[in-house]
């Protein structure tokens, strides 16, 4: 799924792991989603989005709109 | 707010100590059992407790297994179901492959034992190229 998650975490000075570790994630899991190998549940997009303080659409494309 | 989050590292160290131990238990059954200390029990019933045994091991690396899954995250969890649902494919359509070979092809017959170590064997295999949950 197309998203802006490492553009919005690299802007913060982020590595993938302090991302995952403040998402409750692996830093494997951050870079899956980065590099669309993972589709994120609704709760760990929901998490994303309360972290970055933005509605999931800014962060996810919605394939279906 | 960095450090507070759990990560999946730990699942993963337990996930292999627990691989280990459960090896362990069945190279060190088998390996008894070829030096002999079993000798005396080999072709009568309660040899029965000693084949069930060295199974013991292989139905605690399933736990095992499901443990990893269940305290990982999303995505190890879903790449980790792909990867045992593929090598369990692969494995069956060896061991199917073998069964009738035996049956039609003059095979020489192999021990069904085997079937578990192809497994993990599968699993090596497919799991390298297997790095996404779709």
């Amino acid at each position: 799924m197309k998203n802006r998650l490492k553009p919005l975490r690299t802007e913060r000075g982020w590595t993938q792991e302090q991302l995952g570790q403040a998402l409750g994630v692996s830093r494997q899991a951050v870079n899956a989603l980065e590099t669309e190998k993972h589709d994120p549940s609704l709760d760990l997009a929901y998490r994303i989005a309360v972290l970055f303080a933005r509605p999931v659409e800014e962060i996810f494309d919605n394939p279906h709109a | 707010m960095f450090g507070l989050a759990k990560t999946t590292l730990p699942a993963h160290q337990r996930y292999a100590i627990r691989t280990m131990a459960f090896m362990a238990v069945y190279v060190a059954i088998n390996v008894m059992a070829i030096g002999g200390v079993f000798d005396r029990i080999i072709g009568k019933p309660i040899a029965w407790a000693l084949a069930v045994a060295v199974a013991a091991p292989v139905i605690g690396q399933i736990w095992a297994t499901l443990s990893l899954m269940r305290e990982s995250d999303e995505f190890v969890r879903a790449m980790t179901a792909k990867q045992f649902i593929v090598a369990m494919g692969l494995t069956m359509a060896v061991a199917t492959i073998w069964g009738f070979g035996e049956e039609y092809a003059a095979a020489p017959h192999v021990s069904a034992w085997l079937i578990y170590p192809v497994f993990w064997g599968c699993f090596g295999l497919v799991a390298p190229f297997i790095r996404n949950s779709r």
